[in-house]
């Protein structure tokens, strides 16, 4: 199991936009990846619903994890997505 | 003023006025569904009308369908200080629209000023998650019932 674990850096924090950019993205990256708050909730990164349901605000720290050969390139490219503020309009 | 420290942030049914659960519509395309959104905001005492530009902004930026057959169409960034008070709207189209090829029954309006939207699309999501709600919402024909739907279970939490 490979992690990261990221502060988000969105103004807005996970909401709509970012949100659904990070699940897209993490729906492409071909392994299964988890996002878990910092409250201990984990979900499917490439779920919007799960990933807007943990309620990320700006710069709460979040973990991502995967298992298997592409996992850490998978996490690397998801964790400087979230290092990224996604809702610059 | 936003407050990212409140800690008992509003229920999304508490933001939802009865004459905000509007069940049934229809909508030629997306972009007369996000109107007749905004419509309903506007209508709620929620935002001043240029609000509706900023959810037809944001659409074209990024979709707003999270699943489910629901879209959740709202303001940019920018669009936040036609924010007037925050609320909640619930729009269902039964016979679907079709959202960039997804066909979406219910759109929930939201308008929140600082940081609220957040602990909004929270308590939405956690509904949607279980797919009975989400189905049942879909379905819903009484405002009673869209108030029981979204006031989320708390053994969910």
């Amino acid at each position: 199991m490979s992690e990261r674990t990221v502060a988000v850096a969105s103004s807005v924090g996970l909401h709509a936009r970012p949100a659904s950019l990070f699940s897209q993205a993490a729906a492409k990256v071909g392994v299964p990846v988890t996002l878990t708050s910092a409250a201990g909730k984990t979900v499917n990164a490439a779920s919007i619903l799960g990933v807007l349901s943990l309620g990320i605000g700006h710069g709460d720290v979040v973990t991502l994890a995967a298992d298997g050969d592409e996992a850490d390139t998978a996490l690397d490219a998801l964790a400087e997505l979230l290092n990224t503020d996604l809702d610059k309009d | 003023m936003s407050n990212e420290t409140d800690p008992t942030p509003a229920s999304l049914s508490a933001l939802l006025a009865e004459t905000s659960i509007r069940l049934d519509l229809t909508a030629s395309n997306k972009e007369d569904a996000i109107r007749q959104t905004g419509a309903a905001l506007l209508e709620a005492g929620a935002i001043d009308a240029s609000y509706t530009n900023a959810m037809l902004e944001r659409e074209r930026s990024v979709s707003t369908f999270v699943g489910e057959g629901v879209a959740i169409p709202h303001g940019t960034l920018s669009g936040k200080d036609s924010v007037i008070n925050d609320a909640l709207v619930v729009l269902r189209f039964p016979d679907g629209v079709d959202w960039d090829g997804n066909d979406v029954r219910v759109c929930v309006g939201i308008a929140a000023r600082g940081n609220g939207h957040i602990a909004l699309l929270s308590q939405l999501a956690t509904v949607l998650l279980d797919p009975d709600r989400a189905a049942a919402l879909r379905a819903a024909t009484t405002s009673s019932l869209v108030y029981e739907l979204l006031t989320p279970d708390p053994e969910d939490e």
